[in-house]
């Protein structure tokens, strides 16, 4: 198969420390949700909850995998600020659980799924896994592959 | 079509009759005379194809069948373009042929036609228009919303998933989302063969190279007739570094299908990387000779031209890049072109003349041809790159500074991979100059498939006390195998230098 002009096809036989895969995490709410755009600081409050209502009014739901998988640890340390430990422990956190403001859900499609069907929820997730029932917004005024977006991970 | 054996064409007919059986929308639209009643055509298990022209219709499976399942890539985008002329209106026609195409020329014209033709398309059909299109003008984030949407809606169309899973890997180089796409496909249907060498080559790259080979074991069993199995089986090796059975696979390709001009090319590159470059250029002859794409033939014959570099003559490789350079230019060909210059300015041992040949090369480029914007920034990327490193080797930290500019203002609004990689190595190699080696390995990792960078990343981990990890990063360097000039340049005096126990340098790279 040699259909990518002169790509570089190289098996990696050892393992180098230096190899790893960049992917870019999409933030998602709602369409009918107004927001467009909001700083990675503002995202930290909404997962740590210090902000909890959307400019409307209405309270936020995040939606997200567990925060033990490798893309959350990232996640977790790039918008939250601090360890992943952290970070985990704050998601956790007892008090939420009755208003339901954080749901952790296995798999991206299950981030998606929820955010399509809920007004209120925002989500985080590889944006290849994103459909046109959810709107990614940008954060710090960058979109998913746009140079220098802030939630591009490994 | 170029199959010119009776046994080659019963065989393609066989299996694209099998294709076909299995694509029950292309069965049910056969009938559909309008474009009204195929809008009104009855959900299927696959996306609609609207089009007034049975002919075109036929054309655009047989295209499919051949480029997608059994990756006769010529003849496939042949009967793209000869469905879009029986149907000049084929808005996804028009889209297919662009998203395959390798002519920069044709990609920009077809583009343009499917998005004039769009509304002549079913509502689904658009998405897929949509996907297509936007992975090639940079729309990313609705062409990926359009290709989930479409999966969800039509989840047993194996080949649209299929589809997907190349373009991750191949355009996206997202192997694991590449691997997690064709293991779905799989996981309902074990033996759809398109999806299982293109699985073969997602574990491969990334870095799970040893669930390759049984795939490729299962595809050649699939397929016992065609030679694609044979050849990615030889290409998975030969990347492995077994050349011998890499030969006997791309030679077990060449019998079953004499006129299938990648295995050809495949041994001469073979040979070419076993340091026969007398028996690598014949081999391309030969390759050049079968290619029908004008695209091909000049990549070819770049190839060709690098084995006098190979080879360390570098008198007649000059001679030989200039030759293909004057025809890419005659043929209206200037990625080729500037290429060209580009690989030449690599081998140059002499900064400043490797400079003027890489002045010749962004010449080229600035010179207004029909090439889309994108396909334009990703080769002045790739000089622009060629520049930082021609002035690491020359110690020029100014000239460094300049290419890194270029391409720092090409990625804040360019999101194509090569130009990002390209700025992050750049970015990296004038940290390197200033000696700060800690940030310089940081910006080197963003770019870590391209031997050039791969080098410059030992060097700053070597500077910067992490022995180590240069040794490691020297030993993945020493393991690849591929054909590009990038690998021609750095990979041969590393293997030697890590031979007698030494560390090569980028500084020092030079032929």
């Amino acid at each position: 198969m040699k259909r990518f002009r002169f790509l570089i096809l190289s098996i990696l036989l050892v393992a180098c420390a230096s190899v790893a895969f960049a992917t870019d995490f999409a933030v998602i709410v709602h369409p009918s949700n107004a927001t467009k755009a909001i700083s990675l600081a503002d995202l930290g409050k909404i997962l740590r909850e210090k902000t909890t209502n959307w400019p409307s009014g209405r309270g936020i739901t995040v939606v997200i995998r567990d925060p033990n998988s490798p893309a959350m640890k990232f996640l977790i340390e790039k918008a939250m600020g601090g360890t992943a430990e952290d970070g985990k422990a704050i998601l956790n956190e007892e008090r939420r659980k009755p208003a339901a403001s954080v749901i952790f859900v296995p798999t991206d499609e299950d981030i998606v799924k929820a955010v399509e069907t809920n007004p209120t929820a925002i989500g985080i997730v590889d944006v290849y896994n994103i459909t046109s029932g959810v709107k990614v917004i940008r954060i710090d005024d960058k979109q998913p592959f746009d140079p220098g977006y802030a939630l591009k991970g490994h | 079509m170029k199959i010119r054996s009776p046994f080659e064409l019963a065989i393609i007919a066989v299996l694209v009759a099998g294709i076909a059986a299995m694509c029950p929308l292309a069965r049910a639209q056969k009938t559909a005379p309008s474009r009204k009643a195929n809008a009104l055509a009855v959900k299927s298990d696959t996306v609609p194809v609207t089009t007034t022209s049975k002919e075109a219709r036929d054309d655009y499976e047989l295209g499919l069948s051949h480029r997608e399942d059994l990756l006769y890539t010529e003849e496939g985008i042949d009967f793209f373009r000869k469905s879009i002329k029986a149907d000049p209106h084929f808005a996804l026609g028009h889209a297919t042929l662009a998203f395959f195409t390798t002519d920069p020329s044709e990609e920009v014209r077809e583009l343009a036609l499917a998005k004039a033709n769009v509304a002549h398309a079913a509502p689904n059909e658009k998405l897929l228009i949509l996907w297509m299109t936007g992975t090639k003008n940079g729309q990313l984030i609705p062409a990926i919303a359009a290709i989930n949407d479409l999966l969800a809606k039509y989840p047993n169309d194996k080949r649209l998933a299929n589809m997907y899973g190349e373009w991750l890997l191949g355009a996206q180089e997202n192997y694991n989302q590449a691997a997690k796409v064709l293991e779905k496909i799989l996981k309902n249907d074990p033996d759809y063969y398109p999806a299982l060498n293109n699985l073969a080559y997602s574990y491969a790259l990334g870095g799970r190279a040893e669930l390759a080979p049984p795939l490729m074991d299962q595809y050649v069993a699939a397929l016992p007739g065609q030679p694609n199995p044979q050849d990615s089986y030889a290409e998975i090796l030969r990347m492995l570094g077994d050349f011998p059975d890499a030969l006997d696979h791309y030679r077990t390709a060449l019998r079953i299908a004499p006129t299938f001009f990648t295995s050809q090319v495949g041994i001469a590159s073979t040979y070419a990387l076993m340091g026969d470059e007398e028996r690598a250029r014949f081999e391309y002859l030969k390759a050049i000779d079968m290619a029908k794409e004008r695209t091909d033939r000049m990549d070819y014959r770049i190839l060709w031209a690098m084995t006098y570099f190979r080879e360390n003559r570098p008198g007649l490789a000059r001679k030989a890049f200039a030759e293909v350079a004057a025809e890419a230019h005659k043929q209206n060909l200037p990625i080729e072109e500037a290429e060209c210059h580009r690989d030449t300015a690599l081998f140059n041992p002499d900064p400043e003349s490797a400079t003027n040949d890489l002045d010749a090369a962004s010449a080229v480029m600035a010179d207004k041809r029909h090439i889309l914007v994108g396909t334009r920034e990703s080769e002045l990327a790739k000089i622009l790159q060629a520049r930082s490193f021609i002035a690491v080797r020359a110690g020029d930290v100014d000239a460094a500074r300049k290419a890194l500019e270029g391409l720092n203002s090409m990625a804040q609004t360019n999101r194509d991979n090569a130009v990002q990689d390209a700025y992050h190595s750049a970015n990296g190699a004038v940290m390197f100059l200033q000696g700060d080696y800690s940030g310089a390995i940081s910006e080197l990792e963003e770019d870590p498939r391209d031997p050039l960078t791969l080098q410059l990343l030992a060097d700053a981990e070597s500077k910067a006390g992490q022995t180590a990890d240069a040794q490691k990063t020297l030993k993945t360097l020493a393991a690849i195998n591929d054909e590009t000039v990038e690998m021609a340049v750095v990979v041969p005096p590393v293997r030697a230098a890590l031979k007698s126990n030494g560390s090569p340098s980028a500084q020092e790279t030079s032929h």
